[in-house]
């Protein structure tokens, strides 16, 4: 198999992004194995714990890096779909009032006709399948890098010997199902509690 | 190109009034934080996790037997129906001898993650029929829901038509493929899975971000510009802060709630289908056989009529009333129009059933 170091040029942005990830997980590991044994000293330390977890952080910064390279291709979309739209609208606006206002009630119309038309116009683009696909994708993207955010704190959590998300996650769950449980009954109570007194 | 002797003085007078306006805003009016939104005299009767059920207190003799509770939505508080002692549409209510009462989803945290439908419909909405059952000595009660406040109180009304006297579905979300708001194409195309897995309660912000999108200039833009204009107005500045607080207050929807709903109601459209299911139960909209009001805003750009009707169509009730009301969605609940046509007819028709 040959190794993903001996690529000397890479063609586009996601192969780049292969090539530092390798690289730098051959140094994590080799540097994490080559110091394994000062780190057993120390094995009940919080720096044992986060040198082993280290290589987890920098997969996720170098995923980072990936998912940033989609969330700006959304976001630039996403700004240009509304620079188009603007720019139509106000061609329509300057159409349907070619001159410059001079008076108050001028003014007013003119400002009426703006509002009109780009309301118009941008709720057609917000209503719009080519707007709802990009703006769910960038949503998508925005919410992954909120996922590495998340994986890189449970690593220093776990370091740290606190408990993670996903464990809080884990007990909010068991507390939302016992509520449930102790609710459902004492409802339960109640109903045949009145059925009683009838 | 403009020049002095062509520029209309009073363009210049308007823009000096303005400026002063802007500049004097706070002598007029209060900051938002200092109106009180709690309008009508009530006391919180029950209270289970963060919910609250609300009674208010007879202004006059009660005249009919059957309470009323109210499901508000989801997004945004309760407040709206009882924005303004002029404008409450709680305060309506009770002038027209009704007993009211109202359920407070209170704002969710973290922890309260997976709340679902089931909590929602057969917890908190149960529990508050039953404690109202205790109370009254009744068997039955009216209940009525508002735009998401409907869809819950539908899938309830469905459930436990056993409860439920009388329903008034105010703006109801039921056939979301035949939504043709904003909302509902932002959405259709959302990875809800995913952002309920990673960010757990739907953020107020991303509300706030979906609702400025709906009439971006006109509501972004032009009522602000109104709203330093007519700041010598005191009764309009009132009630412009009162709005605006409301607006600004939204809570969080729990994760799996918020799933469900996006899933079920805008993505497979499941609740007009009779496919949903809440706590392992199927919803079938055919058992909804009590006397139902079903009220619809002609220019509702939150929920489009088309959106609410098919619940009408869809139930299983002879007696069943369709009103179409040329005003939105907020109009047909806290404005003068509904003072003077939507609570009356609502009333009328609430009082020949209660």
């Amino acid at each position: 198999m040959q190794s993903k170091s001996s690529k000397n040029s890479a063609e586009s942005p996601n192969d780049i992004t292969e090539y530092y990830k390798h690289v730098s997980l051959f140094w994590t590991d080799i540097m994490h194995l080559m110091s394994s044994k000062p780190q057993a000293l120390t094995s009940i330390g919080p720096m044992r714990s986060f040198a082993a977890n280290s290589k987890k952080i920098s997969v996720e910064l170098i995923e980072i890096n990936e998912t940033l390279l989609g969330f700006n291709q959304y976001l630039t979309e996403y700004y240009k779909q509304l620079a188009d739209v603007w720019g139509i609208a106000q061609k329509k606006v300057n159409l349907k009032s070619p001159e410059i206002p001079q008076d108050v009630e001028h003014i007013e119309a003119v400002k009426r006709v703006w509002i009109d038309i780009f309301d118009n116009d941008f709720t057609e683009l917000f209503d719009s399948k080519k707007f709802g696909e990009n703006y769910g994708n960038l949503v998508s993207k925005e919410l992954e890098l909120t996922k590495h955010w998340n994986n890189i704190t449970n690593v220093i959590l776990q370091s740290a010997n606190l408990p993670n998300k996903e464990e809080v996650d884990e007990v909010y769950k068991e507390i939302h199902s016992l509520k449930k449980r102790v609710s459902k009954l004492e409802l339960e109570l109640t109903k045949e509690k009145r059925k009683n007194a009838k | 190109m403009l020049n002095e002797s062509t520029i209309d003085p009073k363009i210049i007078e308007e823009i000096l009034k303005f400026s002063k306006n802007v500049i004097e805003a706070p002598k007029f009016a209060s900051a938002p934080d200092e109106i009180n939104l709690e309008v009508t005299p009530h006391k919180v009767v029950q209270q289970i996790d963060k919910t609250r059920l609300l009674y208010y207190k007879p202004i006059i003799e009660t005249k009919h037997k059957t309470p009323l509770l109210i499901s508000y939505a989801l997004i945004n508080r309760y407040h709206i129906l009882d924005i303004h002692p002029e404008k409450s549409w709680v305060r309506n209510l009770l002038e027209q001898g009704f007993e009211v009462y109202m359920l407070d989803w209170g704002t969710p945290t973290s922890m309260d993650k997976y709340l679902d439908f089931d909590d929602y419909v057969n917890g908190y909405l149960d529990s508050s029929v039953e404690y109202i059952k205790n109370q009254s000595s009744i068997e039955k009660i009216s209940l009525q829901g508002y735009c998401t406040g409907a869809t819950i109180a539908t899938a309830y009304t469905a459930l436990h038509p056993e409860n439920v006297k009388n329903y008034i579905a105010t703006a109801p979300v039921i056939d979301g493929w035949k939504d043709t708001t904003v909302m509902s194409n932002l959405a259709k195309h959302m990875d809800v899975d995913k952002m309920v897995d990673i960010i757990g309660n739907m953020p107020p912000e991303f509300m706030y971000y979906c609702f400025s999108v709906l009439k971006p200039f006109e509501q972004g833009i032009e009522k602000y510009i109104k709203f330093f204009k007519n700041i010598d107005n005191k009764k309009y500045v009132d009630n412009f802060l009162r709005v605006e607080k409301w607006l600004g207050d939204t809570p969080p929807i729990p994760g799996e709630l918020f799933k469900q709903w996006i899933k079920d109601i805008y993505q497979e459209n499941l609740l007009i289908q009779n496919k949903m299911h809440i706590g392992g139960e199927r919803i079938d909209l055919k058992k909804i056989d009590m006397s139902i009001f079903t009220q619809v805003a002609v220019g509702d750009h939150l929920v489009s009529p088309e959106c609410s009707m098919p619940l009408h169509y869809a139930v299983g009730s002879n007696d069943k009333t369709l009103k179409v009301y040329p005003t939105g969605h907020v109009g047909m609940i806290a404005s003068s129009f509904s003072q003077k046509k939507v609570l009356p007819e609502m009333g009328k028709w609430l009082a020949e059933r209660s």
